[in-house]
Parts: C-alpha cells; structure tokens; sequence
C-alpha cells in the first residue's frame, strides 16, 4: 500500500495563515485534522467523553504553540506529538486504565479500507474490536498509521523512534492483528 | 465535500465525527484577538502606571510619610505585577500571531514614546537637570526597545506573507 501522505501544501497553508492571525484559517485547520486526532484518541482510550476532553486539550495546546511551529509542513506529526503528551498526562492523573478495553457500543460500524490489513475489507468495527487487544505500542502505531493517516516519517516523529522501528512495530501489529481476528472467526 | 473526505478520496471510511460546538467556541476564545488586545492593555497601563508612579516618587521634595510610601510601592508592584502577568499571559497562555505582534507593538511603542515624553516633562518640571536626563535616557531605552519589537514583527509577519504567498502559489490557491 503506498503510504498515506496528507495534502501537505494545504496542511502547511493553513498553518501558516494560523500563524499570521487569520482566524477563520483555525476553523480550517481543526475540521481538517479533528477527525484523524479523534479517531486516534479515541482507540487509545477506548471512550467519546474521553477522547472528546482529550481532543479539547490537545488543540488547545496547538494553538499556544503554533507561533513557535517552524516547520508548517510537519503540522501532523507535530499535533499528534501534542495529543499523545495530553494522553500521557491524563493516564498519570489516573482517569481512566491505559490502553483500556474499547467500548464497542457506538464504535462506527462501516467497513474499512483493508489496505495492508491481511484478508479482505475489515469491518471498522472488529478492527477496533481487534485494536483492544493487542499491546499499547502495536496499538498506538496501527492507530497513528491507519487512523490517522500519518506516513512512516510521521509516525517515528510522534513516536519518537526510527523509522526502521515504526516498520517494524508495524508489522508485528498487523500480524497480531491478523491473528486476533483470525481466532475470532474473521479470516476471510 | 470535507477536508478529510478530499485528504482521501478513496478512503471508505466513515466520516470524523463534526467537530463539537463547545470545541468550536472554546477555540475561538482561544484565539480571540480581543482578549489579546485587553491583556495588552491591561498590562501596558501597569507598566507605564509604574514608571510614572516611580517618577512621581522620585522627585517628591520631601521624605513622604511611611504610609504614603508603603502606598506608592504597593501601587508600583501592582503595576509591574499586571504588566509581568500580561507579558506571561501574552507568550504562553493566549500568544500574540503575525498580526496581532504587529498591532501589539505599535500599541507598546505609542505608549512608550507616550510615557517617556510625559515622565521627561515630568522630572524636567519637578525634579532635576541630571533626573530628567537621566529619565529621558531610559525612557529613549524604552522606546528603542518598542520599536526594535515592532521591526521583528513587522519582519516575521513579511515572512509569512512571502511563505503564505509561496504556498498558495504551489497549490493554486486564490486569495
């Protein structure tokens, strides 16, 4: 599958606009990138309510920063670096156990791209059935990766390892993931 | 068509969720110019307030009574503690963008030109020769200072302009 690579012109113009004071480019920005970092928030936690303060957190926090951003075309990793310290942050104050089962009630429930998901088109909804079980690394890489859209490069930046690492953590991940799946009657 | 809809045409996925209301109008608190620009002033009129509350001090013929002094200091820190809480609130909790620096700058330099004018008036009135240089000295610093900041905003905002014009270039994006 060739890697999922954002509009980074559009990305780093709505930056930049942001960064010069255009306040409608704000109202942009955040429909652009809510529903990726929202998506992410929410696999790593496994709640609305809590991806929603979470969510609230993390652009609150872009917007203090986005002054300092130099690089407006790494806007992505960059927010994604934010809402995983908002993570962090929020699992030490203890409101809720890490990488907690994932709350199936309301997951979306319409099928996903397989991409380089093993087998055919996954429903979104064991693909986050699947997500809960597997470790909070192959998670939060499959998560960053497939949810959010985040190339490689991106994925080491937020993660804070080589891009050999992602790959690698990658791979393992779908292949847990197959496995998940496979044992619970999804191989198709 | 929405933005994440035209970031993956081919994305079979469903649609992010809306993003919330509350977000939505906690954000735009957030980025309000007008809380930007109350701040500014706020803690400009404690600056200036304490310079010239400073001078007023300073060039008092007679020792003042101890209850007018503790009054004078406590004025004096209040004003340089609005103006510490602004410059604080103004770098990290609500930051000035390309513009609002610009607007925010040439607001500091008129009111520095403005109370350095007015404290040299002052000390030249009230006080002595060698005080009124001495204010004017510090007040030419203030106002160097002001306009040194104003020369870096209006230089960081021509940067994002060319980088924003550059962009849209790329993109073909109309104003």
């Amino acid at each position: 599958m060739a890697e999922p690579e954002p509009e980074k012109e559009d990305d780093a113009l709505l930056v930049v606009r942001c960064q010069l004071g255009e306040r409608q480019a704000f109202t942009g920005l955040v429909r652009a990138w809510h529903g990726p970092l929202w998506r992410y928030l929410r696999a790593t936690t496994g709640g609305d309510g809590v991806a929603d303060d979470l969510a609230q957190e993390t652009w609150i926090g872009v917007l203090r920063g986005l002054p300092k951003l130099r690089e407006p075309e790494r806007f992505a990793p960059w927010l994604f670096t934010i809402a995983r310290r908002a993570l962090a942050d929020h699992l030490r104050r203890g409101r809720a156990a890490p990488f907690g089962s994932v709350d199936l009630a309301d997951a979306p429930g319409a099928p996903v791209d397989p991409g380089d998901f093993p087998g055919d088109v996954l429903d979104r909804l064991e693909v986050h059935a699947g997500l809960a079980d597997l470790p909070p690394a192959e998670r939060e890489v499959l998560v960053l990766f497939h949810l959010a859209d985040l190339p490689t490069a991106g994925c080491a930046d937020v993660l804070g390892v080589p891009a050999g690492t992602v790959k690698s953590r990658l791979f393992r991940a779908r292949r847990m993931l197959r496995d998940i799946l496979t044992e619970r009657g999804h191989d198709r | 068509m929405n933005e994440h809809d035209r970031r993956n045409p081919g994305d079979r996925r469903p649609a992010p969720r809306e993003v919330p209301e509350e977000l939505v109008r906690t954000l735009a608190r957030e980025t309000s110019l007008g809380r930007r620009v109350r701040h500014l002033a706020t803690g400009l009129a404690g600056g200036c307030g304490a310079a010239l509350l400073t001078l007023l001090w300073a060039t008092e013929p007679a020792p003042l009574p101890l209850r007018t002094r503790v009054a004078f200091a406590g004025l004096i820190a209040v004003g340089l503690a609005w103006a510490a809480l602004a410059c604080w609130t103004l770098t990290r909790r609500h930051p000035l963008y390309g513009a609002d620096r610009v607007l925010a700058a040439g607001v500091a330099l008129g009111a520095a030109s403005a109370t350095a004018l007015g404290a040299v008036v002052l000390a030249a009135v009230r006080g002595t020769a060698a005080l009124a240089v001495g204010t004017g000295v510090a007040g030419a610093l203030a106002v160097t200072a002001a306009a040194l900041l104003l020369g870096r905003a209006r230089g960081r905002r021509r940067a994002l302009l060319d980088r924003r014009d550059a962009l849209r270039a790329e993109s073909g994006v109309r104003d």
